[in-house]
């Protein structure tokens, strides 16, 4: 799982049948140059120059919108989420392997501001 | 399995039933030489990690197993736990 900052809203006309109405959102990961300062490990410190453009597309169930703060979750946990919202057996068989499982309501980092 | 540093914690109200009663750390990996590389992970946490220590982090079917062993984990929403806390690294 990662925390990210929904960034945008994907539209798609064409798509897997399963996945019909499925919202799909841009997020973007926060890497550790965008935390606080006390985020930076005090052993073995140093943070990193990355680019923080790598955006991720995710389905979405729990109506996050542009500029929340999100949990993304990968592979079958994604899937897991999905399936909360289907009929109870339906299995959720369907070409998504990202999906925000969490708006976020506090982030806490050790020793500096929280988000 | 990655090698990360707990850096803080995330909360939630509106989230996925399978997250229930997870607790998330953020923590930050690490590389060969010990520095951070820069990717923060939400890893769930069952071993009471604190801010600061050294931890791996399982991915995967790996971190379902972590919080409940067994063939009957399929049900949670949880891709990344945090496995052990590191005591030293040879």
């Amino acid at each position: 799982m990662f925390l990210g900052r929904v960034a945008g809203t994907v539209w798609s006309t064409v798509k897997w049948p399963e996945a019909k109405g499925l919202k799909l959102l841009l997020v973007r990961p926060y890497r550790l140059g965008d935390l606080p300062p006390g985020a930076t490990p005090t052993r073995g410190g140093g943070t990193a120059s990355e680019p923080t453009d790598d955006l991720v597309v995710c389905a979405d169930m729990l109506d996050a919108g542009p500029g929340d703060d999100v949990i993304v979750a990968f592979g079958h946990a994604a899937r897991v989420a999905l399936s909360e919202q289907l009929p109870a057996g339906a299995k959720p068989n369907v070409p998504i392997d990202a999906a925000v499982v969490a708006v976020v309501d506090r982030v806490s980092i050790e020793g500096g501001e929280p988000l | 399995m990655i090698r990360a540093i707990v850096i803080g914690q995330v909360w939630a109200t509106r989230k996925a039933r399978g997250l229930d009663g997870q607790r998330l750390l953020l923590v930050a990996e690490k590389d060969g030489d010990d520095r951070a590389t820069g990717r923060v992970v939400v890893a769930s946490d069952v071993l009471d990690a604190r801010g600061g220590e050294d931890v791996t982090v399982a991915f995967g079917s790996g971190a379902r197993n972590v919080l409940r062993p067994g063939r009957e984990n399929r049900d949670l929403v949880c891709d990344a736990a945090i496995a052990a806390i590191v005591e030293g690294v040879g």
